[in-house]
């Protein structure tokens, strides 16, 4: 559904991420990791046409099931984002308007997307929030984004890119500022997208006991470009590639290594 | 477990309260006892919010308690005043998650870390280029590095300097709040590694605030659990998989493992941690709990000695009165 082909990334023609390549079918989960400035946010925010400070795709193309997204207009665009393919970020809630209340949001969100009364694109809202396990989504809706913690925000922020079933979900760390246990809840929640409504999900994290419990595929970066990619066992299990080795040995692991 | 004559801090009975809005008060820390071994690692773990840095900048006098003591060598910190808490404070350094909030973006490097230095007299100014090459040789940095400035520099080689102006006063006991959870893996691999070469060579005690229960139990000689201002498991760093307490318990299930099986579902608590403004009477964990029963929600569990060494504030391991 998705196909990344030879994509090179300029931010001021300045190549940032070079000859990068993937691609992910149906209900697939693949999760970019990396030390910072490898460049994982620069790929997921070509896919969605987002790219910040003049940054450009000059080579390589990207299709979303067959057709090239390079070439779409800004009007192409406004109907694909938020509905067949949708984004969440590291904290939804410097997204959300800070001085609206999350209801005002929610239906405004919906209403530009698809024809419905005030009163139903309410009832869409609060149906939503309660299956991403938010309890009393009418309170929600009228709350404020200051009056909600990290994790629910977060939920308000995947609920919302969840509204219209997207085929593709892009994730940008959406749980690294979260604690572990509103961690899991968010990762479940991922999950379950994927087993529900059969989303294709890519997940950038740094957390690497995340993208290995979530993907089918792990792609590693280093440097604007692809150090290693596979499976997750491939990648877990392969002892190939120095860099990916270093980068496991790294992380800190329950009943691991000990320094003292 | 440890040697009482290693132990040089011991925090007792400490409580802090904050004014909040509508004349409330939010209890940050709520009679914590804990105690700071030489030459070893205390981890403090807990969700954001529970009140660890709270704890922790009472010991390097950032902030009092409302209640308690902490004895330092004997003294009470909490009511230490001018000189004797200027010379006091020398002993006990911190090491913040972004050092650079606490560096002068226009002071050299060999500067930033032979200030304190030459605050409390211990070298003249023209032993600084020594002394500076020493300190960065010691953190495994270039010598050269002191003519650098800060933002010159990565976030690991920053968190380098840091620790480096902190061990120069040679003190007794670093705090590190979450000093290492801006940094990539493999930088925050070599950091610890460090610190834990430094605690060995100059026997000093560390408390080291994270959230991450992986990294803590690779090199905490002991391990508190803080909940909603409490502590409610202190046990061995080695132990953790002999951990009791349901919400450290939850806290492991909700760890994510490169060695974990990954057809495990995930068990997570779905429900909200309650507000500091609102900590129920009884045990703190009482809403969240699944073992929940009618003597939670009356008595707040005090901590109790299951093991040497390991202690768990919960009903299910207390004594009946
Ligand atoms: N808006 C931008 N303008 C110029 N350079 C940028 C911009 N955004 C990112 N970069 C550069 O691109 C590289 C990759 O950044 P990024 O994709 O954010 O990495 P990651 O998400 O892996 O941390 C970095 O060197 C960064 O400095
Ligand atoms: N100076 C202060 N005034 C009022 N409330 C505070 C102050 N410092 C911390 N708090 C509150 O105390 C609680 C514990 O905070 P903190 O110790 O920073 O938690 P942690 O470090 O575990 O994330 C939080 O609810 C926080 O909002
Ligand atoms: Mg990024
Ligand atoms: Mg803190």
């Amino acid at each position: 559904m998705l196909e990344i082909k030879n994509v090179t990334i300029s931010y001021q023609d300045r190549p940032t991420v070079k000859d990068f390549s993937m691609s992910l079918k149906e209900k697939e989960i693949a999760s970019l990791v990396g030390e910072s400035g490898s460049g994982k946010t620069t790929v997921i925010r070509a896919v969605l046409g987002l790219l910040a400070g003049g940054g450009r795709v000059t080579e390589g193309d990207i299709l979303f099931e067959g057709t090239s997204l390079l070439k779409n207009t800004p009007d192409q665009w406004r109907r694909l984002r938020g509905t067949d393919i949708s984004m969440i970020f590291q904290d939804s809630g410097a997204m959300l308007n800070p001085i609206r209340k999350i209801g005002d949001v929610f239906v405004e969100y919906i209403r530009t997307h698809e024809n419905m009364s005030k009163g139903e694109a309410w009832k869409k809202g609060v149906e939503m929030l309660e299956r991403m396990r938010l309890p009393s989504g009418d309170n929600i809706m009228r709350s404020y984004p200051f009056q909600l913690s990290g994790g629910m925000r977060q939920r308000v922020g995947i609920a919302m890119a969840m509204t219209f079933q997207p085929k593709l979900l892009l994730a940008d760390e959406p749980t690294s500022a979260l604690d572990v246990t509103t961690q899991a809840q968010i990762v479940r929640q991922m999950m379950e997208l994927r087993d529900e409504y059969g989303t294709s999900i890519i997940i950038v994290t740094h957390n690497l006991g995340v993208a290995a419990y979530m993907s089918d595929w792990i792609i590693v970066m280093k440097d604007g470009r692809i150090s290693d990619s596979g499976d997750r066992d491939a990648i877990l299990n392969g002892n190939h590639n120095d860099y990916t080795r270093k980068l496991l040995e790294a992380v800190p692991s329950l009943g691991g290594e000990r320094y003292v | 477990m440890f040697d009482e004559k290693d132990m040089i801090l011991e925090a007792k009975h400490v409580t802090r309260r904050f004014p909040a809005s509508g004349g409330r008060e939010l209890t940050a820390c709520q009679d914590i006892n804990l105690k700071f071994y030489r030459g070893k690692t205390l981890g403090l773990i807990g969700e954001s919010g529970c009140g660890k840095s709270t704890f922790m900048r009472f010991l390097v006098r950032l902030d009092v308690p409302t209640e308690g003591e902490i004895l330092f060598k004997g003294k009470d910190l909490t009511k230490l005043k001018g000189e004797e808490l200027r010379q006091t404070r020398q002993y006990i350094q911190m090491v913040f998650q972004d050092p650079s909030g606490s560096f002068n973006p226009k002071m050299k490097i060999r500067d930033i870390i032979c200030e304190p230095l030459l605050n409390f007299g211990r070298i003249k100014p023209s032993e600084k280029d020594v002394v500076a090459r020493k300190f960065l040789e010691a953190v495994e940095l270039p010598g050269d590095f002191a003519d650098r400035y800060p933002h010159n520099m990565s976030g690991g080689q920053r968190q380098r300097i840091a620790i480096a102006r902190a061990i120069a006063l040679e003190p007794e006991l670093i705090i590190m709040d979450e000093a290492t959870c801006a940094l990539d893996v493999s930088v925050q691999k070599t950091i610890i590694e460090l610190v834990c070469r430094l605690q060995k060579e100059k026997k000093i005690a560390i408390g080291f605030i994270a959230h991450d229960l992986g990294l803590i139990q690779a090199f905490a000689h002991q391990i508190a659990v803080m909940y909603l201002g409490t502590i409610v498991e202190i046990l061995p760093g080695e132990d953790v998989d002999k951990a009791q307490h349901p919400y450290t318990k939850a806290l492991l299930s909700a760890v994510f493992d490169m060695n974990m099986d990954f057809t495990k579902k995930i068990e997570s608590i779905d429900s909200e941690i309650p507000s500091p403004l609102d900590v129920p009477s009884g045990c703190p964990f009482q809403t969240r709990c699944d073992h929940c029963m009618e003597r939670c929600r009356q008595e707040r569990p005090a901590l109790t000695e299951i093991k040497p060494g390991h202690e768990v504030a919960c009903h299910i391991f207390g004594r009946e009165e």
